[in-house]
């Protein structure tokens, strides 16, 4: 094909280009964006041959080559692309608003020519938010992505794709609460390598972010409101219903109900609850995409967790969990706080040399825009709480370095509260984004012990609570070294209560 | 009479006008924006803002000290989890004045009294995110100048291009590369589906391709489109088409296999680029159909090329004898009005030109 307007040699905004040495010792550098570009970023991530893609809300896919410093045009005209996979070096797969896409350069040209729909079997009415997130991909090759309710800010259009069902949408209280008019939105699709869609999982309000890890477990960010009022992690599992009740109604065979109007205790019966609640206002306002630390990554620490985008905050997350009784539980503490890092950390990836890249995005929102590339400072590992686990009687922190025993035993050093985040209908006339934290209690500890080896402190409590958000912050906590730590809050979430 | 009123009002008035204060209303758009974002008050002025939060978020509004807005931004976040009980304030200097979290539909008022100096008071939502972008500014000045809107830095840049989109007429870059037509944006289009693709032809010729019911929509001539609410993503927005509709297609739709009156099933498959060209690619009753759209070349309308290899019946093509099209045919017959048969074999490959007949 002709390339008339491919831009072999893109101008570079290099004034842009900046390097900051964060606080806690992660180099963040800004990825210089091409000159007319609105790095409005939908998806990153990395072609076979080491390049950059990332596709951007005004419809264009481009590939950045770190050797030469350039951007490429792949593919441009898309609708509002909010996610994308890497195939091969001449295919990726784009989530658009109306369909998922196979976008395949076929004569090798690096752009371009063929756009295969594999599914637009989802509704579509024409609401600003029914935002798209994904594709993540299985062993198997069943890509999942996930579908966002509309909002209750506006309405939908004349001439939605799919049938209507206005039972998805609270007609007791007009358009408080956010809404599933046609088929799937608030849902978890799986879609088989033969393009058969299967409704998969549903009770999701904004699920923007879906992460997969190398056990094939998906798990979601869903932002807060409407029935709990705070972020949450989710583990998505096939037939399972998270809460928000407006998907119900495009379950098979469902009975017609509103599902707003159905008793809260049937509700919470059926729901599966949050691995990780992100304290709304407190640890994220708008958490975004979730990244596996997978292994080989310049944060082998790490490996396992997860890292999650946070939009409204300068703020990547990391998540850690453990199976208890069965179900994933775990923590929520901030990996990187500000030191040059921006706002709208929408979607995560790791390059080849195991840094990480953020990109980032507005869209209407607090966030901002642009791709920045966070990398360790060689070999150094950091001071930061590794994990915190769950034990009977308290919890379990284990620090990447030997501790201080003075400053790491110091009950003083500890200031505990929990409190918890019910489920229940939101008042009629509270905002999106109030967030209720119940019973909120100081707690104090009755103990702490530091192991022989300095690097793990076990803190007791008085009596856990199941279903309660622990919410610690260290300070002035050092290792040997002298390092303070800097990523002080974390906050666990107890679904279940470990027996001896 | 006259005079007694005179003199109470004299008397009664005169000091509740020194003391009313002057109210100024605030209020939110939607996007993280206070409506008003710059005004003038007079040093010493009495004032009563009040706050309503027509939002669907929760909101504050501080009012700070010259210079400190950014800093009092940052000082919310270091609140960290004692922000919520805070309603987002810190306890800081920099503030003079403040309205705590209110939900929307609420609205609350401070008195107050503008400083004595002269100077660019800021004013801030400190909801976590917020505040980097959704502020204002109150200019405290004895002749109520306020600096022009572009030039005053507590002023959001989104609110500048916003007022000055009537002042300029040039055309942004929209991408980082020169789009030369044919080119096409997929979006949200008035009058199609809401899966459409909006094609840029040469000789400044457009139409919008619905996805959804495969089918050509409508064309047009002239400029091609107004994206900008439709890229800002937060309301129920269109692409909005700027030049001249000339046709919109009246059949519900142009193929029929098999049978001539007989409504097609239809599936979208894709396209690929042909030229740079899209080729759509689509089932008609299960039978795979390929058309490409382009200009003709003197720009009086559009040339349609079908291709449709694999089928054994004869298909009929069908038109609106009054859209204020004349239609050509490569090849097949007039079988009745509006209605093209053609073979199999002349299915394989053929062209409908259609032209502006008002042209």
């Amino acid at each position: 094909m002709t390339l008339k307007y491919l831009i072999a040699s893109l101008l570079l905004f290099f004034c842009s280009h900046s390097i900051a040495q964060s606080d806690q010792g992660y180099l963040i550098e800004d990825i210089p964006m091409p000159e007319g570009l609105d790095p409005e970023t939908g998806g990153i991530g990395f072609l076979p041959d080491g390049k950059l893609v990332a596709c951007f809300t005004r419809g264009e896919v481009l590939t950045y080559d770190f050797k030469t410093g350039k951007w490429d045009v792949f593919a441009v005209g898309l609708h509002e692309p909010l996610g994308l996979l890497v195939e091969s070096q001449h295919e990726i797969v784009v989530l658009q608003r109306p369909e998922l896409t196979r976008i395949k350069d076929v004569d090798g040209d690096g752009r371009a020519d063929v756009y295969e729909t594999i599914t637009d079997a989802f509704g579509l009415s024409g609401n600003y938010h029914e935002f798209n997130y994904g594709p993540v991909k299985d062993k198997d090759g069943n890509f999942y992505i996930a579908l966002n309710t509309a909002s209750s800010g506006a309405g939908f259009r004349d001439n939605p794709r799919g049938p209507v069902n206005l039972a998805g949408r609270d007609s007791t209280s007009g358009r408080k609460q956010m809404y599933s008019v046609v088929p799937y939105r608030g849902w978890v699709l799986k879609i088989t390598p033969k393009g058969q869609v299967i409704p998969f999982a549903s009770g999701l309000r904004s699920p923007n972010g879906i992460g997969i890890d190398e056990e094939g477990n998906i798990f979601i960010n869903d932002n807060q409101s409407d029935w709990v009022e705070t972020s949450k992690f989710f583990h998505i599992q096939e037939g399972h219903f998270y809460g928000h009740p407006a998907s119900l109604v495009w379950e098979k065979d469902w009975d017609g109900r509103n599902p707003f109007r159905i008793p809260v205790e049937e509700l919470n019966q059926r729901r599966t609850e949050a691995s990780v609640f992100y304290p709304h206002g407190i640890m994220a306002n708008s958490p975004a995409e979730p990244l596996y630390v997978k292994k080989d990554t310049q944060f082998p620490q790490f490996e396992g967790q997860w890292l999650i985008g946070e939009m409204n905050h300068e703020r990547i997350i990391r998540v850690m969990l453990e199976k208890i009784n069965g179900e994933y539980q775990g923590a929520c503490v901030p990996f990187q706080d500000k030191g040059g890092l921006r706002r709208g950390n929408n979607r995560l990836a790791f390059s080849p040399d195991g840094s990480l890249f953020t990109g980032q995005i507005v869209h209407g929102w607090a966030g901002a825009k642009g791709i920045q590339r966070i990398s360790s400072k060689g070999k150094t590992i950091l001071l930061d709480i590794q994990t915190m686990k769950l034990t009977p009687n308290g919890f379990e922190f284990t620090f990447t370095k030997p501790m201080d025993a003075k400053t790491v035993t110091q009950i003083a050093n500890y200031h505990v509260r929990h409190y918890r985040y019910p489920y229940q209908k939101k008042p009629f006339n509270e905002p999106i984004d109030f967030s209720n934290q119940e019973d909120i209690q100081e707690v104090t500890i009755q103990k702490i012990r530091l192991s022989d080896d300095k690097k793990t402190v076990t803190v007791e409590l008085p009596q856990l609570r199941k279903g309660y958000v622990y919410e610690f912050k260290l300070e002035g906590i050092r290792s040997q070294d002298g390092s303070l730590l800097k990523n002080n809050l974390i906050c666990y979430t107890v679904n279940q209560l470990k027996t001896n | 009479m006259a005079v007694f009123v005179g003199l109470s009002i004299g008397l009664l008035v005169f000091p509740i006008q020194a003391q009313t204060p002057r109210e100024i209303l605030i209020t939110t758009l939607p996007g993280l924006q206070f409506d008003r974002v710059q005004w003038a008050a007079k040093p010493g002025e009495k004032l009563k803002i009040i706050f309503t939060n027509q939002d669907d978020m929760s909101h504050n509004l501080l009012l700070v000290k010259p210079g400190r807005r950014l800093a009092v931004v940052q000082q919310a976040e270091e609140l960290a989890e004692k922000g919520p009980e805070a309603n987002y304030i810190p306890n800081s200097p920099d503030i003079l004045w403040s309205i705590p979290v209110i939900s929307p539909g609420q609205s609350a008022s401070i008195e107050l009294t503008a400083p004595s100096e002269e100077g660019a008071y800021p004013y801030v939502c400190t909801y976590p995110g917020h505040g980097y972008i959704m502020y204002g500014v109150m200019h405290v000045s004895k002749k109520l100048q306020t600096p022009p809107l572009d030039d005053d830095p507590d002023v959001p840049d989104l609110r500048k291009e916003a007022m000055n989109d009537h002042a300029h007429h040039h055309e942004p870059k929209d991408h980082p590369f020169e789009l030369v037509p044919p080119y096409y944006y997929r979006a949200f289009m008035e009058g199609s589906g809401l899966a459409s693709v909006a094609v840029r032809l040469p000789q400044r010729l457009a139409y919008c391709w619905d996805a959804g019911a495969c089918k050509l929509q409508y064309a047009w001539s002239g400029d091609f489109l107004d994206n900008k609410d439709f890229w800002h993503g937060h309301k129920n927005a269109y692409a909005q088409v700027l030049g001249e509709i000339f046709y919109r297609d009246q059949v519900q739709h142009p193929l029929r296999i098999g049978n001539p009156m007989l409504l097609p099933t239809v599936i979208f498959k894709g396209y690929r680029l042909v030229d740079r060209y899209p080729e759509f690619n689509y089932l008609v009753n299960g039978v795979e159909v390929f058309e490409c759209i382009r200009e003709k070349a003197d720009g009086t309308g559009l040339e349609r090329r079908f291709r449709i290899p694999y089928q054994l019946e004869p298909i009929w093509f069908h038109f609106s004898p009054n859209d204020g099209m004349s239609y050509e045919c490569s090849s097949g017959q007039l079988e009745s009005k509006g209605i093209i048969k053609l073979s199999p074999e002349e299915a394989a490959e053929f062209t409908i030109i259609m032209t502006r007949a008002t042209l």
